[in-house]
């Protein structure tokens, strides 16, 4: 009886793993190609207002020019980019409630408004707006 | 006896099957790696090289993204259009959709222009904050 038990048992294990192998690799290469490694951020901006009149003009504010060429300036003097978080927080120092503006010239780039977005909230302000202008005067 | 025969006799077929399993081995640990690691990111037809940043907001997922691209031109859902328009078109999109939870996604090139227009626009739809997308970077 043991004998006659065994026989089918021994058959079964001469099953094919290709199939599974199959299924297996395209499940992996379904998964190589779908995902994305992209870690991407979130940065909080309040809306800007369309009527420039809307923007604080009282003197507790500090503006960050975003120049057409590039090069970046807080209330008229040129800072480097890496030292406009420095620049912005000398001018706002423990005051953390005064209102920081981004003003954008018409050849101003996304890289420098996040970057802009970022030293303004690195420097320790709270309120950031943002506003965009035809051309800043010197 | 006999038994014992074929078993000592035939162990060539045997060793030819083991060999695959490592691979499935492998290929096992690959699909677990790319089934835990990534995530499975919606593909946008947009091709959008984010802006790179140093913040992370705590934000919920986004419902609503709205893409900037390169050259200045803006996704609002299915359709392209000038940034100036975009105002007129998100009061009828923004109608049903959950105004707290708007993303941007822009092109780092992109005028900054275009996303203050966009944004305004937004601001005109009746959302109050907006979510600007960044990749990690220095």
């Amino acid at each position: 009886m043991a004998d006659a038990f065994d026989v089918p048992v021994k058959r079964r294990r001469m099953m094919s793993l290709t199939p599974l192998i199959d299924v297996v690799f395209q499940l992996l290469i379904f998964f190589m190609l779908t995902t994305s490694f992209l870690q991407t951020q979130a940065l909080s901006v309040v809306t800007p207002a369309a009527d420039q009149k809307e923007l604080p003009e009282d003197a507790r504010v500090v503006e960050i020019w975003l120049m057409g060429d590039g090069s970046l300036r807080v209330d008229g003097d040129p800072v480097s980019s890496a030292g406009l978080a420095d620049a912005v927080r000398a001018r706002i120092g423990e005051r953390t409630d005064m209102t920081v503006t981004i003003l954008a010239e018409r050849d101003s780039r996304t890289q420098q408004l996040v970057r802009a977005v970022e030293a303004a909230r690195e420097a320790g302000a709270t309120n950031v707006g943002t506003a965009r202008v035809e051309r800043l005067g010197k | 006896m006999i038994e014992f025969d074929e078993q000592d006799g035939a162990p060539a077929p045997r060793r030819e099957f083991e060999t695959t399993i490592p691979l499935i081995n492998v290929v096992f640990l690959l699909l677990i790696f790319f089934l835990l690691a990534g995530t499975l990111g919606e593909t946008s037809e947009v091709g959008v090289n984010l802006p790179s940043g140093t913040i992370d907001d705590p934000a919920p997922p986004q419902k609503v993204t709205l893409y900037v691209e390169a050259d200045g031109f803006v996704w609002v859902g299915e359709q392209v259009m000038e940034p100036s328009l975009a105002g007129f078109m998100l009061k009828d999109f923004m109608k049903d959709k959950d105004k707290s939870r708007v993303s941007i996604k822009a092109d780092q090139a992109a005028p900054a222009e275009s996303v203050l227009t966009l944004m305004e626009g937004l601001r005109g739809a009746g959302v109050q904050q907006v979510t600007l997308l960044t990749e990690r970077g220095s």
